[in-house]
């Protein structure tokens, strides 16, 4: 298991040096010239200026060679300053990444205790209404874009009832009722879509586990339905729902993007957004470092909580 | 009940032409005596770059930066400079070799360091400083050097005349930092600002909100000798979806938002509420012109194009209504410079034909157009597109994020047409040394028009604004006359705030930027 897991934090090396490169490549091949952007157009007559952005940001050096200076200072800690608000990338990404942890955790909980239960509900029906039902909830939220949902809670839950904030964000440490108030709709918007896919991948595993020869001997042992699907079956229909729901972490961040502009949440999402419109290269490569790092622990924990959920597999071989 | 049955139609007098507020009957903000204390929060789109105003890029920075700063020169709504309320009293710009300025005294910074004429010239020195890649440096190019005379005056010594110096002075480049927090503070000052306007900041989260707290020590008095701000407390919220910011002003959770003209209607409609408008708030949408790109290039082809677009169908259609077709040049109305009477195309099918045959284009052609997506823009570039199809034009349109387009437009000749909007420029020669002027970046073509060139430089040069005036006309004159740059429609700002919030009548400053520090909330 050790070795396993050495050998998977010494993959994620390569990993990050492509996602980055790559980043840093793109960045540079967008349309324009990155030292006017930074300046503004007004203002982009002044070689002076010009030249001195040029300078500090290693702009006038080969585009390898400005890749192996960012890496190096990234190693050792130092992310830069924004080209924009001037803030250290590591502060500004610090207090970020915290919002949208939060965001994205809640989202995450919110989709699971949905999810699951109705999936459960959904194979155990199967056929009957709270299967339909649910089955037509779930194609309804997969179809539902993201932002559209976000506004229809803020007009009921906001406007029409006055029940929940329409946008902003306040820090668990300030006001914990407060802070859960404010992310309650975003979360919403964020974790209903999700909901939907792990239903109905839970619902489809459970399906295929129920059908199975053990669960058949445990129905004909005269055990309850009850301890048939929660005491047998769950645990080894949750394999594939594990998985999903690690992949739809990844897919929570990217959806965060969106909820986060609308609910007026400074996340990571916005910052990206804002960043790759001021062409804040600082902050894009720096953020992009911070989210990959985070998709692929995520990942990699997914995998090791198979070992935990299913006894049978083992990483040692 | 008509509309103006209902409501009391007021005209922001402090403002001038340019502010219209409509209070319903019991909103009259105008006689009830200020209260001090409350809070109030703003819901804005954008959120700042920097807060220090001279190092920040964002077109959203003035909105927060002009609630902690002064101008050396404050300004009316019309651009004409406004000494009472500028940190200079008076200024002397005879001499064209040098512009000097009488500092108020008395005035602190809100670290407590003081105001005086070694501070202007830190700040000035700073700017010209190509190092701190200061945003407005290009405008402060005619400085030479700056002196501190004594404690109070200062004197600019210039390389050549600058007529536009206290329109520049009530801009970035006029807002004040404390040389000591600069000094202290290094890069950090960009987020961490200390000025001497009415409101300090007091916390700033980034893509959150600024929040800012009252100056006890601010200089600034109303017009009855009280003293400014109002507000205890300012909380600037970064929304950045009008929707939501709309939701937000009707749940209670913000108290003022600049409304998208789609919502203006539900608003005027609704005594709950009132609407205050800036009218010329910008140019909602221009034809730029790259002069040296084929067929643009022809004087008749340009004219076609421009006698061929009906704005006021656009306005009825993507503006609801909330809008004005533009009846003079880039400087538009409330702007001392904005002159109606000038000849300038305007929609008439027959003559635009007539441009098609004289330009040798009778069957028409197919042409490309730069623009960029937004809600106002993408409906009016397919109007554009169908209303030119009407003379024969083909238009293609190429789309793109719109600092990629102005970059591509202006820098990268990209295509012979832009379809854009611009933000409000009421100096003149703001806009016509960066757009007319033969180096100027708005050139697309680089075109050389001596006429323009030494029109330009006559004006930057002429300090009085009554003789400027004609100056500027002459240049509206042949810009419009040719059609080398066509603003096709002013828009109209409106801001909106329940009806116990005070002050919404003089909340707008001449460049449509909201300012806070006369506003206060009723209570009871």
């Amino acid at each position: 298991m050790r070795r396993y897991i050495l050998r998977r934090l010494l993959q994620f090396v390569p990993s990050l040096l492509l996602i980055t490169f790559i980043v840093f490549a793109l960045m540079h091949a967008v349309p324009g010239d990155p030292a006017r952007m930074m300046l503004g157009a007004g203002e982009s007559l002044d070689e002076a200026q010009l030249a001195s952005i040029r300078r500090e940001y290693s702009l006038d050096k080969p585009l390898p060679v400005q890749y192996v200076l960012w890496l190096g200072r990234a190693v050792s800690g130092d992310l830069g300053r924004s080209t924009t608000t001037q803030r250290k990338v590591a502060d500004e990404i610090g207090l970020r990444a915290v919002v949208t942890f939060e965001l994205g955790l809640f989202a995450w909980l919110i989709s699971a205790a949905i999810s699951i239960p109705a999936g459960i509900a959904s194979a155990v029906y199967r056929g009957r209404a709270p299967d339909i039902v649910g089955t037509a909830l779930a194609v309804g939220a997969v179809a539902m874009p993201g932002f559209w949902f976000g506004i229809m809670l803020i007009l009921l839950f906001g406007v029409r009832l006055g029940w929940l904030p329409t946008q902003g964000y306040i820090a668990i440490a300030t006001d914990p009722l407060d802070a859960l108030r404010h992310m309650l709709l975003p979360a919403l918007a964020l974790g209903i879509t999700s909901a939907a896919l792990v239903m109905r991948q839970m619902r489809s595993a459970l399906l295929e586990v129920l059908a199975l020869d053990y669960i058949r001997t445990a129905r004909a042992k005269g055990l309850a339905q009850r301890a048939v699907v929660l005491g047998h079956a769950l645990r080894n229909a949750m394999l594939p729902v594990i998985t999903v729901m690690g992949l739809e972490i990844g897919r929570i961040f990217a959806g965060a993007v969106v909820i986060e502009t609308l609910f007026g949440i400074p996340g990571m999402g916005r910052l990206m957004v804002q960043a790759v419109f001021q062409r804040d290269f600082t902050v894009v490569q720096g953020g992009v470092l911070v989210m990959a790092i985070a998709v692929l622990a995520v990942n990699f924990v997914t995998d090791l909580l198979y070992a935990v959920l299913d006894p049978r597999i083992r990483y040692d071989a | 009940m008509t509309e103006l049955d209902r409501r009391t139609l007021l005209k922001g007098a402090a403002l001038g032409a340019g502010s219209t507020v409509l209070l319903a009957r019991h909103g009259r903000a105008a006689a009830d005596k200020p209260q001090y204390g409350g809070k109030l929060r703003v819901a804005y789109q954008l959120a700042p770059g920097a807060l220090d105003p001279i190092v920040g890029r964002s077109g959203g920075d003035a909105y927060y930066w002009r609630q902690f700063c002064d101008q050396l020169v404050d300004a009316d709504s019309s651009l004409k400079p406004r000494p009472e309320t500028s940190l200079a009293e008076s200024w002397d710009v005879s001499d064209p070799k040098s512009v000097t300025l009488r500092l108020r005294k008395g005035v602190k910074f809100h670290d407590g360091t003081a105001f005086n004429a070694e501070a202007v010239k830190f700040n000035i020195d700073r700017l010209l400083d190509p190092a701190t890649k200061a945003t407005p440096r290009a405008a402060f190019t005619s400085v030479e050097s700056v002196e501190a005379v004594d404690e109070h005056l200062v004197r600019f010594r210039l390389k050549r005349p600058w007529g536009s110096v206290l329109s520049t002075l009530a801009d970035r480049g006029g807002a004040m930092n404390s040389p000591a927090a600069v000094k202290a503070l290094g890069p950090d000052y960009a987020f961490r600002p200390v000025s001497t306007g009415p409101f300090k900041v007091a916390e700033f989260v980034s893509g959150s909100h600024v929040r800012f707290v009252r100056n006890e020590t601010y200089w600034g008095r109303d017009g009855d000798g009280n003293p400014l701000p109002y507000l205890d407390e300012l909380v600037m919220n970064i929304v950045p979806d009008p929707t939501v910011q709309v939701a937000a002003l009707k749940a209670g959770d913000v108290d003022l938002i600049y409304l998208p003209v789609r919502e203006v209607g539900n608003f005027l409609d609704n005594p709950k509420y009132n609407v205050n408008t800036f009218e010329g708030g910008g140019v909602s949408f221009l034809l730029s012109y790259n002069l040296a790109k084929p067929p643009m290039d022809n004087i008749n082809l340009r004219l076609a194009i421009a006698h061929a677009i009906n704005p006021e169908g656009i306005i009825k259609a993507v503006y609801f209504g909330r809008a004005l077709p533009a009846k003079g040049g880039m400087w538009p109305n409330g702007a001392w410079a904005y002159d109606p009477t000038v000849p300038r195309p305007s929609y008439n099918l027959a003559k635009a034909r007539d441009y098609m045959r004289l330009g040798g284009r009778p069957g028409g052609f197919e042409m490309d157009a730069v623009m960029w997506p937004s809600e106002l823009n993408t409906p009016t570039a397919e109007i554009v597109r169908a209303q030119l199809a009407a003379i024969g034009i083909k238009l293609n349109l190429k789309v793109f994020e719109v600092t990629v387009a102005t970059e591509k437009f202006y820098y990268g000749s990209e295509a012979p047409l832009f379809l854009t909007s611009w933000s409000r420029y009421p100096e003149p020669d703001w806009n016509a040394s960066l757009i007319y002027r033969s180096d100027g970046y708005y050139n697309a073509g680089k075109v050389k028009d001596a006429r323009l060139d030494a029109l330009i430089d006559e004006g930057a040069a002429t300090v009085d604004i009554e003789k400027r005036k004609p100056i500027y006309r002459k240049v509206d004159e042949i810009v419009l006359g040719e059609a080398q740059m066509v603003p096709m429609i002013y828009g109209i700002t409106y801001a909106a705030a329940p009806r116990n919030v005070m002050g919404l009548d003089q909340v707008f400053g001449w460049d449509a930027k909201m300012y806070l520090h006369r506003m206060w909330p009723r209570k009871g």
